[in-house]
């Protein structure tokens, strides 16, 4: 009986032990911002997608996002069309882009005291079921509990199998598009 | 062209949260064939469940997660400024219908390390 007690208490202490151990490495992030822009001389295009997923490790630096391609939002309807089509970013055979890097100094990043950290970030970004080798700067943002993190770089379309040639689309889509990546994590 | 007005478009299919989860879980593709469309007006769903959570996006918009008790996935509908005020006196645990469009599917995400929400977009409350 003692003995069943001891054990059931071990048990207890092991896995909050565990699941406090994970909770505390990794944190969560639901509240994202990505924003797409395009600028040529035809036109500017902005398209912004809140309903990404995101993971930092404190420990590791690896951090994750997969962004659900269609929940970029347009102002005009046409051109949400344009970008979700099969010539373009073919979201309905390739449903969510995936970014996996890694903060490569996160060892200069103290997450226990506020302050504004300049962060490395490389790794693999994939869009449209292509994978390319990137490497960014970003910012790390401590205030508190809240863990902000805020990068903007250039995607190049070509190197994602998006290329056009002629018309509407080659004439107003930039071959370089920025993006602008925001996550808030608890 | 403006803006697609996902409340006055029809309803396509009418499921419960489990339901939708578990038709991802057993074959993604098939579903995102099913329920994707490739010019992004994706399908138009009613999703009954029971509320977990609510709680808010980057810009401050709701978002109401609803899932089953031994469900490992949910539904994430986000709500607009339009459609906000339906959520009134809606608390975790109510069972209640909403309708959205689709954007993206469930599923386990190696990477993330935890299964991934279906995801709807300009929610509304239509049951409750």
């Amino acid at each position: 009986m003692k003995k069943s007690i001891l054990l059931s208490i071990a048990a207890a202490l092991f896995i909050s032990a565990a699941s406090f151990g994970q909770s505390s490495s990794k944190l969560v992030s639901t509240k994202t911002q990505i924003k797409f822009f395009s600028s040529t001389p035809a036109e500017d295009i902005e398209a912004y997608n809140t309903a990404s997923v995101s993971t930092i490790d404190k420990s590791s630096g690896e951090v994750v996002f997969s962004v659900p391609m269609q929940g970029f939002e347009f102002d005009k309807r046409l051109m949400q069309r344009h970008f979700n089509n099969d010539k373009f970013l073919d979201t309905k055979a390739f449903p969510e882009a995936k970014l996996k890097a890694k903060i490569t100094n996160i060892d200069e990043v103290d997450f226990s005291k506020d302050g504004s950290y300049k962060a490395t970030v490389k790794g693999n970004l994939t869009i449209k079921g292509e994978t390319n080798a990137i490497t960014e700067s970003g910012t790390v943002t401590v205030k508190g509990n809240v863990v902000r993190v805020e990068s903007k770089f250039n995607v190049t379309l070509a190197d994602y199998g998006i290329v056009f040639k002629k018309g509407k689309p080659a004439s107003n889509i930039a071959e370089a598009v920025e993006v602008t990546v925001q996550a808030e994590y608890q | 062209m403006p803006q697609r007005d996902v409340q006055s478009v029809k309803t396509d299919y009418s499921v419960s949260s489990s339901q939708i989860v578990q038709e991802y879980l057993n074959d993604k593709d098939g579903a995102d064939q099913k329920y994707l469309a490739s010019d992004g007006d994706s399908k138009i769903l009613e999703v009954t469940g029971t509320v977990k959570s609510i709680t808010e996006d980057f810009n401050g918009r709701k978002v109401v997660l609803l899932k089953g008790e031994d469900d490992p996935a949910g539904v994430s509908a986000s709500f607009t400024p339009d459609t906000e005020s339906g959520l009134d006196g809606v608390g975790v645990g109510d069972k209640i219908t909403l309708k959205g469009v689709i954007r993206s599917g469930a599923s386990y995400d190696d990477d993330l390390g935890f299964y991934l929400n279906v995801i709807l977009e300009k929610t509304a409350v239509i049951g409750r």
